[in-house]
């Protein structure tokens, strides 16, 4: 039975992830930085515009003041806590546009084949033969720059890698025997595509997200440099822009403050998902083609990185 | 075979029409306005209609689309709104230059990135092999754009080992290229290096490898002679793709390091809604990395016996 | 694993990889190259540029970045005055200012004999010829041709002189007009070196057209042979010709020897002092060479300038802080910057305020309401806090150096009062701010400063009652609300196109409203009647009586609150001398020089 099976994987998965030590720290990770974003979400954050001081003070012990201050004398503690919640939004909004865009394109175009397919086909090679960053900043000139403006077009266009492997994956599972079985039984197309055929492809959309959240973290940043993201002030793409004229004059605390919190979750994210996907897929436990399936996630991310 | 190419090729036309729709749709639909930013306040409504008129502009829609299409046939997109300059001369320049910035290091990373690999696979499971993945994953969770501050901040202007900025003609622009080249390479590290270890312990673990090492084999060259060899079509198939891209250039370094390459052409033409080198520039874009991947598929087919062109 | 052999093919990975590490970082160490000249011969001034000029063809553009190459290139024919302050109009290709006849609408322009166009192969012999008063008649009726400019027309030259409105009409119709086939009422030669231009009615302030960059003289010839190549070309009688032009990188200017400009004799009280006129009456350009990258990020600019590298820089708010302070009236830079660099500021031509639109229902009928905000919004601290002071809390809307600004009328704005805001939003009907809808105020940019500013003036606002919220928009959109009238506040400013007041007190004249420069469209005829006499009238204080009356009059209906008149300041190398910031020449390159032997050891830290 295929749903056992694919039962047993995520439990092996549990397994092996709460076995290794580093992994459960970057999960406890992911987890406070979940958490702050709640906080900012609900309200509860400290005010990152009130002025705590005089412009520019360097780290001390009070807690405001851990990391320092900006131009204004706002903590830099503040602004990245603020900027954490922007981070984790953003993530998160751009995956959950992403991904369901990707499974179910990559569903329809691999089971159905035909017209359906070369539709789909057609729309994510138009998309990825446009340079990702025009088409980023495009769409969100259409919608308006900003937060929601930048996560619709990364969103929109995040799609192709995760649709392209899905598409694969269903092609080969739709003629396997358990499915065809399912199609005599007088099973309907819908419901072989949700019990039958996803299931077998959910891990591919896991290990996906994974990547696209921090991918679209680090988007974030380089979008803001360019004007079209987030500009006031709370997230880390504007504090690393602003850093741009400040480490000339040796001011190094909000840079250093900044990337260290960026480092931090975008290591975690990373670990989990190679973590993920070491558990997760059954093909790279030895198979002989596992590299093939894989490797586009990874290429995505690798041009998000080099974007 | 030919027959293939050909097919091939005509499939490119539905994509460059697709790309083509989207392009025009996104620019004069919405985007920055040419004629106000040109104009800036308070101009007249009889200079904005002059401005429209000069640009074409006033044209409807469909015809302006027509035209496109007609450019892109000709491969003329006319001159820059902004510039006045001839784009076909300005993307030629450019693109050299962006290749001179990227294709150094894409090629010497590319190599540079597999011996990494290679000898991480070679030592895996060791201390070697956690050490340099776990180096991998951290230098990947640096933004970019950290990388392009912070070095050119210590390595040129603090420790003064490369110019800070700058760009010359011909071989002179090695020692300011030098350091844009260190980060691009330093950067594709990371990402690279783990997409080739899983390409390669997946190699080792197929059957002619296991066959190779029965026989006696020794252990590197099996790495070299075969694993190398086979490892090389899905290497191949992910780094002939970003090809096309590399003739954008980046922006970031073309901004910071003032080379006056592509990407930031692209970026300014954005900001000031210059429709003429956008819709060239795309469309140029589109065409050879639909090419390119042409290209990879001969190219697999050349080298694996296993893979037939229909 | 199976233990290996150790061979040397086991090396080998390691080995490729230092191998490449060491080609890759060794290769540039050892031959860093350094710009700005360490040859004392040449004296070379390195400057850079932050942008991509859009056009070298003088009437094609009308943007700072070209106008501040091509003022190097090309000579309009008046200029102003380089020291004196407040900025005064000069001859340049003239013999002596244009003469205006006793009809009040005539002007008698005298050329300079003997001034060359730069040597250039559009020209027989390629040696440059004498300029003459045809030029001037082809760049004027050039620049009228709407094929050719349809950018700067309008605000220089509409209704001003006669006849050439119908002469941009005509290339309206076709496009290839013979310009020397058209006569135009307004323009007559006189001989080789004279001509006369006529206005359509008394117009004092039409001279300062001419010493704008769009209407630099351009030889025909170069038109004939370059085309729309003169964009990235330039052939005029400037102080400097263009001897590389890439379209970004390094573009470099070389010295025009036979350049017919002189340094200044007379200036300021203070520049004798500044030694400002140690070269008085000498030779002019005395730079050789001027180098200019194009640099559009903060961070290469200023470690290139700390380096030496680069000659003068501006200091702009995230460097302010460190770098510099305000003692009093007075910008100092501090430590160990002192020691290294000059610092210079100057007050810019241009105000930053908020316009209040008459066609909202809340504020446009309802004065005590836009008092209220008067008095609520607190100038002083948002100049301090915002701007590290630097800047000025205006009175008028004029910005001080320019004739008829606050220096020489007598109007007070509104102080900052909490007490009095409230009390005005009480008259206003709204005690308290009990039943005033939340304030939409509209912003054309989208970037950090203007949030942060955006979060100040809330902030501040709240206290008296208002509830401000910002919309951000890009430019075009911007342009497009305000123009369309469909905005309740705007922030917004006006830069000079010229020094004189009246080019700020257009933006409330009521036939100019929206989607005129009157953006708020503030309608008051007494203003208007005021305004249409004080644009006629030579300066002097007949006029400025009537700016005061209508200064009093927006005073009172408030169709703007001020923000801050900017005071830029820069920094620049102790071997760049005869510095002095003039705002309204498009590049003062000419009448700068360099200390070589300072520079040269500066160069080598």
């Amino acid at each position: 039975m295929p749903r056992l099976h694919i039962n047993n994987l995520y439990w092996d998965a549990v397994q092996q992830l709460s076995r290794r030590k580093l992994v459960l720290v970057c999960i406890g990770i992911i987890v406070i930085y979940v958490c702050i974003a709640l906080l900012g979400i609900f309200n509860v954050l400290p005010d990152y515009q009130t002025r705590v001081s005089t412009g520019y003070e360097a780290p001390s012990l009070e807690f405001a003041k851990l990391l320092g201050t900006d131009i204004f004398g706002r903590s830099v503690l503040y602004k990245i806590l603020a900027g954490t919640k922007t981070a984790m939004l953003i993530g998160v909004l751009v995956t959950s546009i992403s991904v369901p865009i990707g499974v179910i394109l990559g569903a329809l175009a691999g089971y159905y084949g035909g017209v359906v397919d070369v539709g789909i086909v057609w729309l994510y090679t138009v998309i990825s033969s446009v340079p990702y960053i025009l088409m980023v900043i495009a769409i969100s000139y259409v919608i308006g720059k900003g937060l929601v403006a930048i996560c619709l077009a990364m969103g929109l266009l995040g799609w192709v890698g995760l649709c392209r492997l899905i598409r694969s994956e269903v092609l080969k599972t739709r003629n396997l025997e358990y499915v065809s079985a399912a199609r005599v039984i007088g099973a309907n197309d819908i419901q072989i595509i949700f019990s039958h055929i996803l299931p077998n492809v959910v891990h591919l959309a896991i290990i996906s997200a994974s990547l696209q959240i921090l991918g679209a973290i680090k988007s974030e940043v380089i979008l803001t440099f360019l004007g079209v993201g987030i500009q006031d002030g709370s997230s880390w793409g504007s504090m690393i822009s602003d850093a741009t004229g400040e480490l000339v004059q040796g001011i190094w605390w909000p840079l250093a403050g900044v990337v260290l919190a960026m480092f931090l979750i975008i290591y975690a994210l990373n670990v989990v998902s190679d973590a993920l996907r070491d558990a997760l897929d059954p093909k790279l436990r030895g198979s002989t083609e596992g590299a093939e399936g894989n490797a586009p996630l990874d290429v995505k991310a690798a041009a998000v990185q080099k974007a | 075979m030919v027959g293939y190419i050909i097919r091939r090729l005509l499939y490119i036309i539905p994509t460059i029409m697709g790309v083509a729709v989207l392009v025009f749709v996104l620019f004069t639909v919405a985007g920055e306005d040419p004629v106000r930013i040109a104009l800036g306040q308070h101009a007249t409504p009889q200079a904005i209609a002059d401005l429209e008129a000069l640009w074409g502009l006033d044209q409807p829609l469909w015809k302006q689309f027509l035209d496109f299409l007609g450019q892109i046939v000709t491969f003329d997109y006319g001159e820059s709104y902004f510039t006045g300059e001839v784009l076909s001369e300005a993307f030629a320049s450019g693109a050299l230059v962006s290749l001179s910035l990227t294709l150094p290091p894409f090629v010497l990373g590319l190599v540079l990135n597999i011996a990494i690999a290679m000898m991480i696979a070679y030592y895996r499971d060791t201390w070697i092999d956690r050490f340099a993945t776990a180096t991998a994953v951290i230098s990947m969770s640096f933004s970019y754009l950290v990388y392009i501050i912070a070095m050119q901040y210590f390595l040129a202007y603090e420790f003064e080992w490369f110019p800070i900025n700058g760009y010359a003609q011909g071989l002179d622009a090695i020692p300011y290229l030098a350091l844009p080249w260190l980060i691009i390479m330093l950067v594709s590290i990371g990402p690279d290096v783990r997409i080739y270890r899983t390409i390669f312990l997946n190699e080792m673990q197929t059957n002619y490898v296991r066959t190779a090492r029965a026989k006696g084999v020794s252990e590197p060259s099996v790495l070299f002679i075969h694993i190398l060899k086979n490892a090389m079509i899905p290497i191949l198939t992910f780094t002939i793709v970003a090809v096309p891209f590399l003739i954008l250039g980046s922006f970031l370094m073309e901004r910071f390091f003032s080379i006056p390459g592509l990407g930031d052409l692209m970026i300014t033409a954005i900001n000031n809604g210059d429709f003429p080198v956008l819709k060239g520039m795309t469309m140029y874009i589109t065409m050879t990395y639909a090419l390119f991947n042409l290209i990879t598929d001969l190219l697999i087919a050349a080298v694996d016996p296993r893979v037939k062109l229909n | 694993m199976a233990v290996q052999k150790v061979s040397i093919w086991r090396k080998t990975p390691q080995l490729v990889l230092s191998a490449l590490l060491i080609a890759t970082v060794a290769v540039p160490i050892g031959c860093r190259p350094r710009d700005g000249a360490g040859n004392t011969d040449v004296k070379v001034l390195d400057s850079f540029r932050a942008d991509v000029y859009r056009s070298l063809d003088p009437p094609r553009q009308f943007d700072v970045a070209s106008a501040r190459i091509i003022s190097n290139i090309y000579d309009p024919l008046l200029e102003y005055h380089y020291l004196k302050r407040p900025y005064e109009l000069t001859p340049n290709l003239l013999e002596s200012m244009p003469e205006l006849g006793a009809d009040k609408l005539t002007y008698t322009f005298n050329l300079r004999k003997g001034i060359k166009f730069h040597d250039d192969p559009c020209f027989p012999g390629g040696k440059g010829r004498e300029m003459t008063a045809d030029d001037v008649l082809y760049t004027l009726k050039r620049f009228a041709d709407v094929n050719v400019n349809p950018q700067s027309y309008p605000a220089l030259l509409q209704n001003r002189i006669k006849g050439l409105d119908d002469f941009r009409e005509k290339t309206r119709q076709q496009k290839d007009l013979d310009y020397d086939q058209e006569n135009i009422e307004g323009l007559e030669k006189i001989d080789d070196y004279s001509f006369k231009i006529v206005m359509t009615e008394p117009d004092p302030l039409l001279l300062m057209s001419f010493a704008t960059s769009p209407l630099s003289i351009v030889p025909k010839e170069a038109v004939e042979k370059y085309g729309r190549k003169l964009e990235h070309h330039g052939v005029g009688t400037g102080p400097y010709t263009l001897a590389k032009n890439p379209r970004k990188g390094v573009m470099v200017l070389k010295k025009n020897p036979n350049y017919h400009g002189t340094y200044p004799t007379e200036g300021d009280p203070e520049d004798q002092g500044q030694g400002l006129l140690a070269q008085s009456g000498k030779k002019l350009p005395f730079v050789d060479e001027i180098r200019i990258p194009l640099i559009e990020e903060a961070q290469p600019r200023m470690l290139k300038f700390l380096n030496g590298e680069l000659d003068a820089i501006g200091i702009d708010r995230d460097n302010f802080p460190k770098m510099a302070e305000k003692v009093g009236d007075k910008f100092k830079l501090k430590g160990k910057f002192a020691d290294q660099f000059n610092i210079s500021s100057v007050d810019a031509l241009s105000s930053f305020y908020i316009t209040i639109n008459f066609r909202d229902k809340v504020f446009g009928q309802n004065k005590a309401l836009r008092q209220a905000l008067a008095y609520a919004i607190d100038t002083p601290a948002y100049i301090d806090k915002m701007e590290n002071g630097r800047g000025h809390a205006l009175n008028t809307i004029v910005p001080l150096p320019i004739a008829g600004s606050e220096r020489s009328v007598s109007v007070k704005w509104y102080p900052p009062n909490l007490q009095q805001a409230k009390a005005k939003l009480k008259e206003a009907g709204y005690p308290d701010g009990k039943g005033l809808p939340p304030i939409v105020i509209l912003y054309g940019s989208q970037d950090n400063i203007t949030r942060q500013n955006h979060e100040f003036l809330r902030a501040q606002l709240a206290k008296s009652g208002f509830q401000l919220k910002g919309e951000f928009l890009s430019f075009s959109d911007y342009l497009g609300r305000k123009e369309g009238g469909s905005f309740q506040l705007a922030s917004g400013g006006w830069g000079a196109d010229y020094p004189d007041a009246e080019n700020f007190y257009q933006l409330f004249y009521g036939p100019n409203k929206a989607p005129g420069p009157n953006d708020g469209s503030y309608q008051n005829s007494e203003y208007d009647q005021l305004y249409q006499q004080m644009r006629r009238m030579p300066a002097g204080e007949d006029r400025n009586q009537i700016i005061e009356k209508m200064a009093l009059l927006l005073k009172e209906d408030v169709p703007v609150v001020f923000l801050k008149a900017p005071i830029s300041v820069g920094m620049r190398q102790k071997w760049l001398l005869n510095f002095k910031s003039n705002l309204m020449l498009g590049s003062s390159f000419k009448f700068l020089d360099i200390d070589t032997d300072a520079k040269a050891k500066g160069l080598k830290k």
